[in-house]
């Protein structure tokens, strides 16, 4: 798959995980939570659009508990990012969360000032339990106090496309995570 | 817990085939476009596309759009609103929207119209699955996975009340009273 290679278009980002690796480490965190909420009635699935998309149709189907799903989409305030995290909610959930089990599934944790906030957004509206599922994190950025729950991958401080990752809404749909190289600007 | 497992419709193996069957003709029919904005309609289309376009060999970029049914919508196409509409603009650009299911029709056209006004230099549609509407009718549309019978589908991003949305399969429900 050469999903960018069209005549006169940029070669493809170089593979960081290919698609195999990404199916398999799917596959496994589908089995950890599926046992971790065994008993369970319904996990509520809430992807944080745009990026969780891809990474939650995958991980939804590997689950063998009852799930639904909804969304989120935010957007920074227009002064960009402040140092609380804070961001604004320009869709919020249809369904309401009191004493339901909920999983907040995301594309990548960054400096988690961000997920932060959004957890706090969310437990404040008193789910039974509110777990944070990630597919990929970057350690080295990491300043919020935040559990991250289940992480797909632990990544280097570098620009991730792919699997829902975009640059600029570019690479999104690369079957696999690849590296910008060299990073963009104002990363 | 709900232990019911609705019966396999169409497996997962019939609908990867499908899917890259809809992508390589997307991608051809799209060859030379430097970027084909998908637009997916939650929350049932989330899935397919992104199965689909995982699938694609040209550039794309992803959006998402959110509708839902007035309160007290008289018919189907006065009842839609839009809740979430797109970050991007779509002037200019080649546009495929993407839908989980159409039988009326109704809902999509007035996306279409919707997203027609704002001038997108083309606007095709793909759906997962068709449905006859009303008089044995079939909607028009550009690209289709799946034309089905009139039962309540379910799984594959299709719900029934929020559930079974994320089988790996499209299942079939019957009515509540006999599921």
């Amino acid at each position: 798959m050469d999903p960018t290679t069209p005549e006169g278009q940029a070669a493809p980002p170089p593979v960081l995980i290919s698609e195999r690796q990404i199916a398999e480490r799917v596959e496994h965190l589908g089995r950890e939570i599926s046992a971790d909420y065994a008993g369970v009635d319904e996990l509520l699935l809430v992807g944080v659009l745009r990026g969780a998309f891809i990474f939650l149709a995958d991980l939804a189907r590997r689950l063998t508990l009852p799930t639904s799903i909804d969304f989120m989409a935010l957007s920074h305030y227009e002064h960009g990012s402040t140092p609380s995290g804070a961001v604004r909610l320009v869709m919020d959930l249809r369904v309401p969360i009191t004493g339901r089990h909920v999983l907040l599934v995301e594309d990548i944790v960054d400096s988690g000032e961000t997920l932060a906030y959004l957890k706090r957004t969310l437990e404040a509206r008193r789910p039974a339990s509110l777990k944070i599922c990630t597919l990929t994190r970057k350690p080295d950025r990491l300043t919020a106090d935040v559990r991250v729950d289940y992480v797909g991958f632990d990544i280097p401080d570098a620009w991730v496309v792919g699997y829902g990752l975009d640059f600029d809404n570019k690479f999104r749909s690369l079957p696999y995570i690849g590296v910008l190289e060299p990073a963009p600007d104002g990363g | 817990m709900s232990g019911f497992q609705p019966p396999v419709f169409i497996p997962e193996t019939a609908i990867a085939e499908r899917v890259d069957a809809l992508a390589r003709r997307i991608s051809a029919d799209h060859a030379g476009v430097d970027d084909l904005l998908m637009i997916g309609v939650l929350r049932g289309a989330f899935m397919f596309l992104g199965d689909l376009a995982r699938r694609l060999t040209i550039p794309c970029s992803v959006d998402f759009i959110s509708l839902s049914q007035h309160e007290r919508g008289a018919t189907q196409s006065e009842g839609v609103r839009l809740v979430m509409d797109l970050r991007v603009e779509i002037k200019g650009r080649h546009v495929l929207l993407v839908e989980d299911i159409v039988d009326s029709g109704d809902t999509l056209a007035f996306l279409v119209h919707t997203l027609e006004v704002r001038r997108p230099a083309s606007l095709r549609t793909c759906v997962l699955a068709r449905k006859r509407g009303p008089e044995g009718r079939l909607a028009r549309l550009d690209y289709v996975g799946f034309d089905i019978p009139d039962r309540w589908v379910v799984g594959y991003g299709l719900d029934y009340d929020n559930k079974f949305r994320t089988l790996p399969y499209i299942g079939v429900v019957h009515g509540p009273d006999d599921a």
